[in-house]
């Protein structure tokens, strides 16, 4: 069956596609990058501009097309990043005022469009050099044309146009001399390819290899640069940078005014620090992971920039250690089927031993984030695709995350439920009232009902002198906040938890369930376990070890 | 004024001219930069896009304290992303400044003096 119509529907998917194929040769491109600054980076530029785009079609998916290519040039222009980035933006934006007022497009329009993009591109540049994603872009914009007046297959027109970019990309060393040197073709036009040859996967149904990938995330660059040094080090003592140390940089526009931001100046001087560098940066917030010996100078370097938030440092010797003598005992285990499901759960938690803890009552996937890194509706959605399953239970864990649950349930293909837990106590009660046997609505129902009998209270420090509640609270006090209010304060971290464990034990109380963070210490937890057993005799006390930051203690009381 | 590199052999002399022409000529390189504008657009009467023989009027090289500085004045085209235009300016200026004469600016200052505007 052949398509000579396209609406804004199959446009949009033929974005995502274009974009997934990229994101997912996105390092691939950076290898090639040798022109105009060989710096390595057009594939991540072209991916972060891509992507700004396919999420702003995203968020504005409907029939009539001229909107859609709307979206998609407002969200590159947004997102525009690089000079590949800028170009690519151009393209689009040419293509999509082109087809403006369509409703659904043809072979003829989608040609003029290539066309009309081209030319809005090479406008933008006083003096053009060929051999660039310019010349790819041109050729194949001229090849659709010429094809487009011969057939009305639009599958058709998109395989010829694929051919001839491809065609064009390999003649980019006979027209840019630096290309030739290096031995390669041109890492921008390269990135055009891969769009284009996204664009006819959803044309003709075609698995592209790897199209499914979600976007490349950090972590998946944080694995593939660990997995390049578990390539390198085979001896433990070989490690030369020992610690793995990955955080964020909150940017704060004080302190840029006496040190301006520049994500490559920044690379470039945090590079002396060690190895495995990766830093992607967006306006507010600089991702860094690297493999240091000195992981302390890093963060000192870090802070010059912006508040640190979301440090995690790992010794990698002693890691490696471990993984040769679990290697020496455990034999290999085979991986398990990922077969279907009816049921997934997803959780948001903050903290390894919160994971776990989530992990071990029944959680397919769980979250990284809550306060201060909610993560994204983006993030949700990938973690919902992870489940194997028809329907999955969204637990937020967090008032601010609750939006954006329902925000990927409306974008999800499979049949999401938010369960609006507003914390990690709420999360794990909600959770064990999970029946795989029942129906959605009746688990809706028990677990909402279950979430509401538990109080939660949680233990931090104030970072500001505040008035609140009709409580003065001083900076480093102590506060207990319960059900989201804050209701004691002290300067005083054993005070303040067992005034919070008075407000929120009364006498139907049975169980009060303690998460230490890992901020607070072994005597304390022992101390406020004391208290509640001179204190409430009925009342059983268990304690998880739930690694959170910022939260001393987490208390759940049913 | 010009920049002196010393070397074991004497002295290597480049005049601000030509680093202006370097500067110049890697500006117009860039994607989205329609062309050289003067830094002085209303004194010189010059509101038109510079032609390659006066890049310098466009180009300042400032020398102080050792430190080096670069003012490029730049004409973008419409609908591109300014901000990462004139970010694509200074690194691949400074790319070639570097390749070229081993020169590292202390800074490169962009000022868009102008969108060209073209209707299709």
């Amino acid at each position: 069956m052949s398509i000579t119509v396209i609406d804004g529907k199959r446009f949009a998917e033929m974005v995502f596609y274009g974009a997934n194929h990229l994101s997912k040769n996105a390092k691939y491109v950076d290898s090639l990058n040798v022109f105009p600054v060989p710096d390595g980076d057009t594939g991540t530029n072209m991916n972060l501009s891509i992507q700004s785009g396919a999420r702003e079609v995203r968020e504005h998916i409907q029939p009539h097309i001229g909107k859609v290519g709307a979206s998609l040039a407002k969200g590159l222009l947004m997102g525009a990043r690089g000079n590949s980035g800028v170009i690519l933006s151009q393209l689009f934006r040419g293509f999509s005022k082109s087809i403006e007022d369509k409703e659904t497009i043809g072979t003829i329009d989608f040609a003029e469009a290539l066309k009309y993009g081209v030319e809005t591109a090479y406008k933008a540049v006083m003096r053009p050099v060929e051999g660039t994603i310019l010349t790819v872009a041109k050729d194949a914009a001229n090849k659709a044309e010429e094809v487009a007046s011969q057939t009305n297959d639009m599958t058709v027109l998109m395989e010829e146009v694929v051919k001839e970019a491809k065609a064009s990309l390999k003649r980019t060393p006979d027209l840019l001399p630096v290309l030739k040197e290096v031995g390669v073709v041109d890492s921008g036009g390269q990135g055009l390819v891969f769009v284009y040859e996204g664009f006819l996967a959803q044309l003709n149904g075609a698995q592209l290899e790897g199209i499914d990938a979600p976007e490349v995330s950090m972590e998946q660059l944080v694995k593939q640069e660990h997995h390049k040094s578990v390539q390198t080090f085979l001896d433990t003592e070989d490690i030369e940078f020992g610690y793995c140390t990955e955080f964020m940089v909150k940017l704060q526009p004080e302190k840029l005014k006496s040190n301006p931001f520049d994500e490559n100046q920044f690379r470039n001087d945090i590079s002396r620090f060690g190895d495995s560098l990766l830093v992607i940066s967006d306006d507010e917030i600089v991702k860094v992971h690297i493999h240091s010996e000195q992981p302390g100078e890093v963060l000192t370097f870090g802070q010059k920039y912006g508040e640190l938030i979301n440090l995690k440092i790992e010794n990698m010797r002693q890691q490696h250690t471990s993984i040769l003598e679990q290697e020496k005992t455990t034999p290999v285990q085979a991986v398990p089927n990922k077969k279907e499901e009816e049921y997934g759960l997803v959780t948001v938690a903050m903290g390894s031993g919160i994971r776990d803890l989530f992990q071990s009552i029944g959680a397919h996937v769980v979250i990284e984030g809550g306060q201060t890194m909610n993560p994204s509706t983006e993030d949700i959605v990938n973690a919902i695709e992870q489940c194997p399953a028809k329907k999955v239970f969204v637990f937020p864990n967090n008032k601010n995350i609750i939006l954006a649950a329902e925000q990927a349930r409306d974008v999800s293909k499979q049949e999401v439920i938010v369960i609006p837990t507003k914390n990690v106590p709420q999360g794990v009660a909600a959770m064990l009232a999970f029946n795989p046997n029942v129906e959605v609505e009746q688990n809706k129902t028990t677990m909402i009902e279950a979430m509401a009998q538990v109080k939660s209270g949680q233990i931090t420090y104030a970072v500001r002198d505040t008035k609140i509640d009709g409580l003065t609270i001083e900076k480093d006090d102590f506060m207990g906040i319960q059900d989201g209010e804050i209701v004691v304060s002290d300067k005083n971290i054993a005070v303040a938890s067992k005034k919070l464990l008075e407000k929120m034990i009364d006498e139907d109380s049975e169980i009060v369930t303690i998460l230490k963070g890992e901020d607070a210490s072994d005597e304390l937890v022992e101390q406020i376990v004391q208290f509640i057993e001179d204190n409430y005799p009925d009342v059983e006390v268990e304690v998880h070890d739930g690694k959170q930051p910022l939260y001393h203690f987490i208390f759940s009381v049913e | 004024m010009s920049i002196e590199l010393k070397t074991k052999y004497g002295q290597i002399e480049i005049s601000n001219d030509t680093i202006a022409q370097i500067c110049g000529g890697a500006t117009v390189d860039s994607y989205g930069v329609v062309g050289m504008a003067s830094k002085n657009q209303i004194k010189d009467g010059i509101s038109e896009i510079l032609r390659k023989e006066n890049y310098s009027r466009g180009v300042i090289v400032r020398k102080e304290e050792d430190q080096i500085h670069i003012d490029l004045y730049i004409i973008v085209g419409y609908g591109t992303k300014i901000s990462e235009v004139a970010h694509n300016v200074q690194q691949k200026v400074q790319y070639d400044l570097e390749q070229i004469i081993g020169l590292k600016p202390d800074s490169i200052n962009i000022f868009v003096q102008g969108v060209r505007v073209t209707t299709p």
